[in-house]
């Protein structure tokens, strides 16, 4: 079984990594950084329908991964139909700052009332500022998660900020699971 | 389904008649710490810009302090009674709240 060494990779190089060895092997055993790194790779694999066994140790984890169902590799992103929210700016529309962010805050809330919700809301660059501590919208995302909406910020957004440790709505993503998305979803609404 | 809703049963409510004035209200009750949010007004209520500044009885009167210091104070406050059904308690044409009336 191969062993790759996955420890202080930046985002999204561990899940890539761990991609292009499944590809070639059906059991590889990965080390990886506490945190994002273990969070991304382990739900990249579980999502795929890998088997994993992790154990963690002082400078992270080492999680073995063996291929479960080849046949079926790829999660559909949004199985429901329903679409997914790319929210790229914590701002919605051009115009002034003030007026952008009042907007999108007003759109989150509306949301909530909304008929259709749906299945994903992708957060990055300044959209991750929605997602952090301080943000006005915690308390709808919130409900929007406990109504289904997966709730994801971009941990490489959160790092470049500096709020990795302040996220307070849904877990943190990379480039290669939003690029998936995308590609696997017929409806991409950009705000 | 109802409690999705940013507006609960006893809310508080405050309406204000122009968007200028809503969002210099919200920056200055937030520099003073005060927890308010801005959010959409309900459909129940009618207002200029579709706003509406959302607090608790707790912090009605400090509220109501500064924003008479600061000369933005609202067109009028509610508070949610149930589904739908508000109640008026605070009026710009009634200078005495009527909260502890």
């Amino acid at each position: 079984m191969d062993t790759i060494d996955c420890r202080n990779m930046p985002c999204p190089a561990p899940v890539i990594s761990v991609k292009k060895a499944l590809e070639h092997s059906g059991e590889i055993r990965v080390l990886l950084d506490d945190g994002a790194p273990h969070e991304n790779v382990t739900r990249f694999a579980r999502n795929r329908g890998f088997t994993l066994q992790e154990e963690q140790s002082d400078n992270g984890w080492a999680v073995t991964i063996t291929s479960g169902t080849p046949d079926n590799p790829t999660l559909p992103a949004s199985p429901s139909g329903k679409p997914v929210f790319l929210v790229s700016s914590d701002r919605l529309g051009d115009g002034p700052e003030e007026l952008g962010r009042l907007l999108m805050k007003n759109f989150i809330h509306t949301l909530l009332e909304a008929g259709d919700l749906p299945a994903r809301m992708l957060f990055l660059n300044s959209g991750v500022r929605l997602t952090t501590e301080g943000s006005d919208v915690l308390e709808a995302l919130d409900k929007l998660a406990g109504m289904g909406v997966e709730i994801l910020s971009c941990g490489l957004c959160l790092d470049f900020f500096g709020i990795k440790d302040k996220l307070r709505a849904g877990s943190t993503t990379n480039m290669l699971a939003i690029v998936e998305t995308i590609l696997a979803t017929d409806r991409i609404v950009r705000l | 389904m109802e409690n999705r809703l940013m507006v609960q049963d006893g809310h508080l409510l405050a309406v204000f008649n122009s968007a200028h004035r809503i969002m210099k209200a919200e920056s200055i009750l937030k520099g003073r710490g005060l927890p308010i949010l801005l959010i959409p007004a309900p459909r129940a209520l009618s207002t200029d810009c579709g706003l509406a500044l959302r607090f608790t009885d707790e912090e009605f009167d400090s509220i109501m302090e500064i924003l008479t210091q600061e000369n933005v104070l609202p067109a009028y406050v509610n508070r949610r009674i149930n589904f739908e059904k508000y109640e008026l308690i605070w009026n710009g044409e009634n200078s005495i709240p009527l909260l502890h009336s």
